[in-house]
């Protein structure tokens, strides 16, 4: 039963209008709005067709969502989850579109490609400009790399990819097409060649989606909130059809994402949103940006409210947090201060009596390593710090947290070679991979049937749910053994003279394990007669018959589509060709992403006794006992200080410029009729980009609930130093630990 | 009157019994014994010595006249004349073919003295492509519509039909879509694409003597009609006219109805209330009304043969709130509704078959009286569907007319084997392709031996005698009984292709199919479906023959064994031939798309009634170079089509089709309800929201909430 704080019921007193919460990490803003979902539900009682519309970031959310406000609710009639609907932005998006298919000018089979696609689709498109303009990098290299082929082919193209994906992000989020680019383009009396590459490449990339009848994600938000401007009467409609909204992660929606909820809620409509904007870590890849929900809180008619305790983190922990906030308002740089990288409220603990308290407090439990080491010495040190903390605690949760997956894969490869269980969670979701993992099997078997390993293989896949029962996973490897002895597999898949259940297992002990596979037999008939189905409705039967989760078959039909797709652009390819797709993604060779974002899948809870490596960013929403950040150095986590590198500045490319945020200027300037000048993008895109780190910073801090181990390293040409929020906070608890001893 | 006939009532026995002179509207509720009276009309003007072939019998498509063809069949007193059955697409082929040279030149065929050359649909398909991509590549057309190419054509091809048939020149498709639509420049520009497409297919048509439907259509209507001789020749051919689901055909029927009813003795037309599902096919009940007026009598059958009360309440009870109204019913309807709420798409699955098991072993209800229906039968849910069945020991059939053939393991193995019958296309089958196809070939040959064959026997110089297996241990894995199969076909398709070539790659499936594949130990023999799919295949290759035979004068870079494989493997080509609603097994459970099952015209005790948070349901297809409204007949010009339209029109729909489905069931529905669908994302259909407020509507009266929930 959920007892709500008093913070927490501040919130729940809300009964109409706009309302802004500001939530810190681990204050219980999903069960707070759940439980208010739940009592407008009750006291609010809608009419025929009415639904409170709930808007959340990741998919892995509306379930968890949808359970907690059906508890909250007193069910009336036989069917669940009524009176409220909970969507993703990009859900509620593809609804919106397909329900005014005409408008968007797509067709029911529309196809949504998914990130890896698209990058393709990109990656031709610029291939195509380069053949087109092969003397452009001229005006970008730098005077030693004009004539280093390599840099013309390889480097430069890969700058122009990111440059026109970011451009192509930023025009959708725009509403801009190619030709109203072209139009202005065309007016323009600037010289803006960066904006006419990408507008080229986008061109194309559009020509390349309208021929297969595609749309990308940021389509589906364009498109939105096209249907909803263009069609005011169905706008209403919608209006009147969500009485209420609530929005969780507000800090994450794009300008064009928190239009159609504006939209959406119309004028005099009710609104909550909800979020940290302490947490906004996603600038850098998406067009999200927290100062949408800052300048909605901060806005005359909002309501505001504060959800600032949490019983997460130690005392100690939250302290350190807490401090960091208050140095990045302090920033010695004025135009990072400025930017208000982080704000308050600050953490507190969780108030006396409360149901979830704050773990023991034990200052020592935090290290902020001060030593210089090389990125080799501190994966060593980091992971033997983990592995004796997990000796120590044997039932706790530990991860160490990379800023990017290559370093991620090197921490990986260093627990491997000290024998410490770990679990890595980098390029794509391990219940991402799980799931394709399984399918992969599944295939493989089918494309080749003769095969007993795989077959073991399959019957693995089909016991999966044992897997957390010692005792049944234990007899499940047993059969999977027997299994892959097996010389003639059609004896046991489909018996004609001999039958190898008959032959191999006839005692009283063994009835249990017969049974199992002639069950398995069965079921292995059956897959066989549904293998030459075309291959994404195959993957749907497969999974149906293995998947239970939501998350797992709403994976399993992202996968369905993906290869539907791929077998489009590759009439060729058959299950044997699908299934090595699936198998290299698996083994994360290839990178797959499920429908927006399914990082926060993974459960931590799971993996107790195990190292979880994953990246900062994939760590959003998630909390271990231990957590260590490493990397955490001025490339890592720059101060936009003269001594700092920044990873979007390439040493190939002339003067320091980035280019990518170069092309965003120009697009800007030529939206807004602003004067463009070369540099001045780069130089802003350095102050954005430390303040995002900050926020990186903090989120890594945030999800550690005993113990916090912080380090950095030298770096490859051992040139890197400490971040210096880093070293701020070192200071701050070397002096806070001396004032404690000297208490 | 004779015997063969169901008793009648007297509201039937009129209009049976009328004078023969008369021409009589009859109009009702589906399931009020319309066709009943239609046939037994047509039974009695034949007592009465009218001709069978003076009797025009008149149907939207041509599977609705089954009933009456059976009937004639089993009449004792039949003499065997020809009944006139036709469609207004088959009746416009006839007369445009009779009185070609009259009107071909008139029409502006560039060659007159040529015969024409009518296509079918997926010619129509194959031919557009060819006459505009590259006019749409060269003029950038239609580059801000995300939609498939093959689609899009359609698209265009469905408007020419529209125009057709409601009757306004195919010049006027854009004007009217962009009056009625709007949506701003760039729609605008896609409209005059759409337009610029039509004009230059209609273009290419008439250079090359190509017929569409819609270019006979408006042939028919506006060249033949015109001529007296022809008008003579309708006149003498058909005196008696009968025509069923009226409703269901266009108004250019309508229009050539309406011109046949003064001139014919007798005429007996039937329209069934609150239908229309064909709408997307030109369907207009407000255009069929006009034809009541033209009649001598207008007879309404009252109630229904088929719905028990309970399940004409729930009719009652789930319209009423798509009207706005509360339900005047007073029968409690939940004693014919069963639901069951489930998480997860496989657990509705489950439900369902358990529920056809209870119906089938403990309550003896027949399998062909139970009918599966969801919006969509996409292959995972039929599969699964089938696999939970057949577990069970139930069997079911299913029918999704508009597939494409290339889904159709049938074909697809057809197409294996013919490509490793001609070596010289130089396109043999891989490895997986073979393996999968032998599996269908051979009866009782599984993957796993099949694959091993594969490895074996298969080569680059094709496929091995089953004898050149060294390895005794081998041949014993796969068995000799397979072996000899084996050995069967490839001597089979050895003698083939060591012979001289067959151009015609329709007497090569035709000859595969009898002499091998339906014989007994091979995969096709007693397969009522991979016969239907073997001779789809066969019509389609043949048709597709015909037609390029004929157009080979005109392009000479067409290559039809390849263009017809490309064609069918880019899934252009349908399985949508007559014969599949005739050679079913009939003793199983039926399976199929809600709305097929509403034109197979019959009634079941149980409906299952699946996915029903589907918006599908209740939504049209949206198609955004087309649209059944604005370009039906009804539409006003200058309109605009509005949400509050659309919005009505999702409301009709799902009104029309919870009545028509309803009507057509005798005791029970079954609601399958998962809260995630098939895809694992949740659905919040009208169909759903109705239901929910039916029941909350019935529970404020004082019922109890639930509908009956089966016992765990």
């Amino acid at each position: 039963m959920f007892q709500p704080r008093p913070r927490q019921a501040q919130v729940l007193q809300y009964r109409g209008g706009y309302m802004g919460v500001a939530a810190v990490p681990g204050s219980g803003k999903t069960a707070t709005l759940c439980a208010l979902a739940g009592q407008l539900l009750n006291n609010a009682p809608l009419q025929d067709g009415q639904e409170i519309l709930i808007v959340t970031l990741v998919n892995s959310a509306v379930a968890n969502f949808a359970r907690q406000v059906s508890d909250f609710v007193k069910h009336e009639g036989f069917l669940p989850g009524w009176g409220y609907r909970v969507r993703t932005l990009h859900s509620l998006a593809n609804e919106i579109v397909r329900s005014r298919a005409t408008a968007a000018r797509i067709d029911d089979e529309v196809n949504i490609v998914d990130d890896r696609e698209s990058s393709a689709i990109l990656a031709t498109a610029v291939d195509s400009w380069m053949r087109r303009q092969p003397a452009a990098a001229d005006a970008w290299l730098g005077r030693d790399f004009l004539e280093k082929p390599h840099y013309r082919s390889n480097h430069w193209r890969n700058t122009v990819i990111e440059s026109a994906r970011n451009f192509i992000k930023r025009a959708k989020d725009e509403l801009l097409t190619p030709e109203h680019l072209a139009e202005q383009l065309a007016d323009s009396r600037q010289e803006l060649s960066l904006a006419q590459m990408c507008m080229d490449i986008y061109d194309d990339y559009e020509r390349a989606l309208a021929y297969r009848g595609a749309l990308d994600f940021a389509d589906l938000i364009r498109l939105a909130l096209r249907a909803l401007r263009d069609n005011p009467d169905y706008l209403a409609a919608l209006q009147h059809k969500y009485p209420y909204i609530l929005e969780d992660e507000a800090q994450d929606s794009s300008r064009s994402q928190e239009a159609i909820l504006r939209l959406l809620v119309g004028q005099g409509g009710n609104w909550v949103r909800m979020g940290d904007p302490n947490q906004a870590i996603y600038e850098t890849f998406t067009t999200a940006d927290p100062k949408y929900l800052r300048e909605f809180i901060r806005s005359a008619r909002v309501e505001r409210r504060e959800l600032p305790n949490s019983g997460r983190s130690t005392a100690s922990i939250q302290q350190l947090a807490n401090h960091l906030i208050d140095w990045s308002l302090a920033h010695p740089l004025i135009r990072i201060r400025d930017r208000q990288p982080l704000s308050l409220p600050h953490i507190l603990p969780t108030p006396a009596g409360d149901p979830q308290p704050n773990p023991p407090d034990d200052p020592a439990a935090i290290l902020l390593c001060p030593d210089a080491m090389s990125a080799e010495r501190e994966a060593h040190f980091v992971a033997a710090n983990c592995a004796r903390w997990l000796d120590d605690h044997p039932t706790d949760t530990a991860a160490i947290l990379v800023p990017r997956n290559a370093r991620g894969t090197e921490i990986v490869r260093v627990l491997r070679a000290l024998g410490t269980p770990y679990v890595e969670n980098l390029n794509s979701a391990s219940s991402t991979r799980a799931v394709v993992g399984s399918l992969a099997y599944m295939l493989r078997y089918l494309a080749d049937p003769k095969n007993a390993q795989r077959l073991g293989d399959v019957y693995r896949v089909w016991r999966r749910d044992d897997r957390d029962d010692s005792a049944a996973a234990a007899a499940v490897d047993a059969l999977v053994k027997d299994l892959r002895r097996i010389k003639q597999v059609e004896d046991l898949v489909a018996p004609r003279l001999r039958d190898w259940l008959d032959d191999n297992l006839q005692g009283e002990s063994q009835v249990g394990a017969r049974d199992r596979l002639a069950s398995f037999r069965e079921q292995i008939a059956s897959w066989m007669r549904a293998a030459d189905m075309p291959i994404d409705q195959l993957v749907l039967s497969l999974a149906g018959d293995i998947f239970r989760d939501a998350n797992d078959i709403a994976t399993a039909h992202m996968i369905a589509l993906h290869l539907a797709q791929l077998q489009k652009q590759q009439p060729h390819m058959r299950l044997p060709d699908f299934a090595e797709e699936l198998y290299e993604i698996a083994r994360n060779k290839r990178k797959f992403r499920a429908w927006g974002d399914e990082e926060a899948r993974f459960d931590p809870d799971a993996h107790k006794g195990k190292v979880t490596v994953t990246t900062l960013h994939k760590a959003k929403g998630l909390e271990w006992d231990y957590v260590a950040i490493v990397s955490v150095n001025n490339y890592d986590f720059p101060s936009a200080e003269p001594r700092d590198k920044y990873i979007g500045e390439k040493w190939y490319i002339r003067d320091e410029l980035n280019l990518p945020e170069e092309a965003l200027a120009q697009l800007a300037s030529l939206c807004h009729d602003l004067p463009y000048r070369e540099g001045f993008a780069s130089l802003d895109a350095r102050i954005d980009y430390a303040a995002e780190r900050l926020r990186l910073l903090y989120v890594g801090i945030t999800r550690a609930r005993k113990s916090l181990c912080i380090s950095w390293n030298t770096g490859r040409r051992n040139s890197q130093s400490e971040a210096t929020p880093l070293r701020a906070l070192r200071a701050f608890w070397d002096a806070e630990m001396r004032q404690r001893a000297q208490k | 009157m004779t015997s063969a006939l169901p008793q009648l009532s007297p509201a039937q026995r009129a209009v049976v019994d009328a004078p023969l002179q008369r021409k009589l509207w009859l109009e009702g509720i589906a399931g009020s014994g319309k066709t009943s009276s239609g046939i037994a009309r047509m039974l009695h003007l034949l007592q009465q010595g009218v001709p069978a072939e003076s009797i025009l019998l008149f149907v939207p498509q041509r599977s609705l006249a089954q009933p009456y063809r059976e009937a004639l069949r089993d009449y004792p007193g039949y003499s065997g004349g020809q009944l006139a059955v036709h469609t207004l697409g088959s009746l416009s082929k006839d007369m445009v073919e009779t009185f070609w040279f009259l009107i071909a030149e008139r029409a502006g065929f560039a060659h007159p003295q040529d015969l024409p050359n009518f296509l079918s649909l997926e010619m129509v398909q194959y031919f557009m492509t060819r006459a505009i991509e590259k006019l749409v590549a060269q003029r950038d057309y239609f580059k801000s519509v995300r939609i498939d190419r093959a689609r899009l054509y359609s698209q265009i091809v469905d408007n020419m039909n529209k125009a057709a048939m409601v009757g306004f020149p195919i010049s006027e498709i854009g004007t009217r879509l962009q009056t009625a639509l709007g949506g701003g420049v760039e729609q605008a520009h896609i409209y005059a694409d759409a337009q610029a497409c039509a004009m230059a297919f209609r273009q290419y048509c008439l250079r090359r003597n190509l017929l569409d439907f819609s270019l006979c259509v408006d042939l028919f209507a506006q060249q033949v009609l015109a001529l007296p001789v022809a008008r003579n020749t309708l006149r003498g051919r058909f005196q008696h006219l009968i025509a069923d689901n009226v409703e269901e055909d266009n108004p250019a029927a309508h229009r050539f109805l309406m011109s046949l009813l003064p001139n014919c003795k007798s005429a007996l037309l039937i329209c069934d209330h609150d239908a229309g599902f064909r709408s997307f096919l030109g369907a207009d009940p407000e255009s069929a009304a006009r034809l009541r007026q033209a009649c001598d009598n207008q007879v309404a059958l009252d109630g229904s043969f088929v719905m028990s009360e309970p399940i004409a309440a729930l009719g009652v009870h789930l319209s009423a709130p798509l009207l706005g109204e509360a339900a005047a019913a007073e029968t409690d309807f939940r004693p014919a509704l069963i639901a069951e709420a489930h998480r997860y798409h496989p657990q509705m699955i489950d439900w369902v078959a358990d529920e056809i098991g209870k119906l089938v072993f403990e309550k003896g209800i027949k399998p062909q009286e139970i009918a599966v229906l969801a919006p969509f039968m996409s292959d995972s849910l039929r599969f699964s569907l089938f696999e939970s069945l057949r577990r069970r020991g139930l069997s079911a059939r299913s029918h999704r007319p508009s597939r494409a053939l290339r889904d159709e393991p049938a074909a697809r193995t057809l197409l294996t084997l013919a490509r490793l019958a001609h070596p010289g296309w130089g396109a043999a089958p891989v490895q997986f392709d073979l393996a999968f196809a032998l599996t269908q070939t051979i009866a009782g040959l599984d993957l796993v031996r099949a694959k091993l064959l594969c490895d074996v026997l298969y080569r680059d110089d094709g496929l091995h005698p089953f004898s050149g297996i060294t390895n005794a241990s081998m041949q014993d894995r796969i068995t000799f009984d397979i072996g000899k199969r084996y050995d069967q076909l490839r001597d089979w398709i050895m003698t083939y292709s060591q012979g001289e070539p067959i151009a015609a790659l329709d007497i090569f499936f035709r000859r595969l199919y009898s002499e091998v594949l339906a014989r007994r130990g091979f995969g096709f023999h007693a397969d009522v479906n991979a016969g239907n799919i073997s001779r789809n295949l066969v019509d389609s290759a043949r048709g597709f023959r015909w037609s390029l035979d004929f157009l080979r004068r005109f392009d000479d870079d067409i290559d039809l064994a390849r263009d017809y494989v490309q064609m069918v493997e880019r899934g252009l080509i349908a399985n949508f031939y007559l014969r599949d609603w005739i050679e079913e097994a009939e003793d199983s459970i039926y399976i199929a798309p809600a709305y097929t099952f509403l034109l197979s015209n019959r009634a079941v005790d149980a409906q299952f009634w699946l996915n029903i948070s589907s918006e599908g349901w209740s939504s049209r297809l949206f198609q955004p170079l087309t649209h059944p409204h604005v370009l039906s007949q009804g539409w006003q010009s200058g309109a605009v089509w509005s949400e509050a339209d659309e919005q009505e029109l999702e409301r009709q729909t799902l009104r029309r089709l919870v009545l028509a489905l309803t009507r057509r069931c005798r005791q029970a529905v079954y609601l399958g309800y998962s809260e995630l669908g098939e895809s694992g994302y949740e659905s919040r259909g009208l169909l759903l929201e109705t239901l929910y407020t039916a029941l909350r509507r019935s529970h404020a009266e004082g019922a109890t909430p639930s509908p009956q929930t089966p016992p765990p």
